[in-house]
């Protein structure tokens, strides 16, 4: 049957990012499941590094009784929710964004502008490494063992305050991520720039203040590396005022506003260049 | 009712730096960096209706891809307008991108470790399909390209014309009106190559779509496209039908000759220019619309038992219409045929 003119028209569209979202994570989710032994090398690989960052930490503790005032179970806390956020980095920023130059250099870049979709959103859920969520689990649960060592039991405010501080430490380290791999459209070789993210990150392994003050103003003001971890888990051991937990969240929407700003110049830029 | 297509004076000239070789020159142009302007695009106009399957033709580095991206928005044109399916392409959004599709055949979208039926579903989410239209264009698309059997099989154990087959049903599913086609049928053996045609050529004939293709195999043209634009050195070289290209550029025609017994060169030589004579074969060039005639005459003559008339191929044509374009003084470079506007 051929049909009439009228047929032809394009169908009704009702964009939805939701339903776009909801899929991208369906399709990591079905992929994930053909390899369920990537959970159990992730579960292992977590716990071997974990153990090996309590006891780095514990030694250095066995030289003194406090690390830039952070005892040694809030330091073990902090140690919980940088893993916790590793888990974030490894399991959606790395596969998903971190994607990007190669298919800027491939051209498949130019088949996801081509779609109505945010191409932003798009590519930082495209794929998905759902595993890594075992860094995730296992970092809280840490975070949980040292405030029980703490003897400080997780009351709702401050449950509250963690969760916030956590979410903008999430939008922080996205946006740093993001701006770091839109280089990509300016320059042609960024193989360099994951690895100066991970110094960067490696540095919030540690709380802020164990740091000299001139590397700490760096840390807090220039590159918000202190708002990844030190901040957060502040909030969970009870060192952040009210004050700092929405300060928090100014740094982690600024950090996003900055981070889509760059976005859309460098997508500006690709689309007047190219070729 | 409104063109499909219609690029007016589109250009896009891009900036490259230059270099000396050696370390030298890579350290001379860190310092002080220069610039060259190349023009990729030059003043191209034309306009494609609805319905239409148009060829771009054209040497590599000719401009073709960069049109092509300027037309689906993925370039801002340096000056000019694009008007696409009713839309500025760089304006239009979703509006824009849902009427068009892009299909690049050395590129992929489908999901690599995936059957095919998760980048069709993936697709139903970002176009936002409703359900039941999505059901209708995928089991259209499923019955006219025979993908039943490939839809649960993961895209890397797909051969490449099965591939290619699952890329364009994924890139339909939305039912675009607009199908830019850069080389579709690139790598496939010719029979995937046949499917392919038959199967567009199919779905213009049910939705009135247009499309704009460029393609290096020359039955690709042949079998899909009405029209060529012709564009060399980002300039529109000629615009009208393969057949009106190819008269202009091969004036001539060649015949070929079963010779009889005792045939000389001087006999043949009355009909037309020797090409080639080599008993019992001969073939000799005459001015194309004196073909039909010559033959008859040569029959008649006894001197030979069979004649066939040969076209030239097309590449010849279209080489011949190059090499012409390049001989022609630059700028302005006149169109080989004067282009008329289209109605």
């Amino acid at each position: 049957m051929v049909p009439s003119v009228a047929d032809a028209a394009e169908p009704r569209l009702e964009l939805n990012t939701w339903a776009v979202l909801r899929a991208l994570i369906r399709l990591s989710a079905t992929l994930e499941l053909q390899y369920p032994a990537n959970f159990f090398a992730s579960m292992f690989g977590t716990l071997f590094w974990l153990t090996m960052a309590v006891l780095t930490v514990a030694l250095f503790y066995s030289h003194t009784t406090h690390l830039g005032g952070w005892s040694f179970w809030e330091t073990v806390a902090l140690l919980g929710v940088f893993n916790a956020l590793v888990g974030v980095v490894e399991g959606v920023f790395r596969p998903g964004i971190g994607s990007l130059a190669e298919q800027i250099r491939h051209g498949s870049f130019d088949l996801v502008l081509t779609r109505p979709v945010d191409a932003q959103l798009y590519l930082t859920f495209r794929e998905l490494d759902l595993w890594r969520i075992a860094d995730f689990v296992l970092g809280l649960s840490l975070a949980g063992y040292a405030m029980h060592k703490l003897g400080r039991p997780l009351d709702a405010a401050h449950a509250l305050a963690f969760f916030i501080t956590f979410a903008s430490a999430i939008a922080v380290l996205y946006s740093v991520w993001l701006a770091l791999m839109c280089l990509a459209f300016w320059l042609v070789a960024i193989e360099n720039l994951p690895t100066v993210f991970d110094a960067l990150f490696e540095a919030a392994r540690y709380p802020a203040s164990a740091y000299p003050k001139a590397l700490r103003l760096v840390f807090v003001y220039l590159l918000p590396v202190a708002w990844t971890t030190t901040i957060p888990a502040s909030a969970l051991v009870g060192r952040l005022s009210m004050l700092g937990v929405v300060e928090s969240v100014g740094v982690g929407c600024a950090a996003l506003l900055v981070s889509r700003l760059v976005w859309r110049a460098a997508l500006r830029r690709y689309t007047s260049a190219g070729g | 009712m409104s063109h499909a297509i219609t690029a007016q004076d589109l250009s896009k000239h891009y900036r490259v730096k230059v270099r000396d070789p050696g370390l030298r020159g890579a350290l001379y142009a860190l310092v002080s960096p220069r610039y060259r302007d190349v023009t990729a695009v030059d003043r191209l106009s034309f306009q494609i209706e609805h319905g239409e399957i148009v060829a771009f033709l054209g040497p590599n580095g000719a401009g073709k891809t960069t049109t092509l991206k300027m037309l689906t928005g993925l370039l801002y044109p340096t000056a000019g307008t694009v008007t696409v399916a009713g839309c500025n392409p760089w304006t239009g959004g979703s509006a824009f991108k849902s009427r068009i599709t892009l299909v690049l055949g050395n590129k992929q979208q489908l999901l690599w470790d995936l059957p095919p039926e998760e980048t069709f579903r993936l697709n139903k989410a970002i176009y936002g399909i409703p359900t039941e239209v999505y059901e209708a264009q995928r089991t259209e698309l499923v019955d006219l390209l025979g993908l039943g059997p490939l839809l649960d099989t993961p895209a890397r154990q797909l051969s490449l014309g099965e591939r290619m087959k699952c890329e364009l049903a994924a890139a339909l599913l939305h039912r675009p009106t607009i199908l830019m086609l850069d080389e579709p049928t690139l790598g496939l053996d010719v029979t995937a190559q046949d499917a392919i045609r038959r199967f567009l050529l199919d779905y213009r004939a049910r939705h009135n779509a247009t499309m704009l293709l460029t393609s290096h195999y020359m039955a690709d043209i042949t079998a899909l496209a009405s029209r060529v634009l012709m564009i060399d050195r980002g300039r529109l070289l000629f615009d009208g039908s393969l057949n009106a290209l190819v008269a202009r550029t091969t004036p001539l025609k060649r015949i070929e000759l079963t010779l009889a017994e005792g045939a000389t060169p001087e006999q043949i030589a009355r009909f037309g220019e020797i090409h080639h004579f080599e008993f019992p074969h001969a073939t000799i060039d005459v001015p194309r619309d004196e073909a039909t005639r010559a033959s008859a005459r040569i029959l008649m003559s006894g001197a030979v038992v069979d004649v066939s008339i040969q076209d030239p191929p097309i590449e010849d044509a279209i080489r011949l219409a190059f090499a012409e374009a390049a001989n022609t003084e630059r700028p302005p470079a006149p169109p080989l045929v004067p282009l008329v506007p289209r109605p």
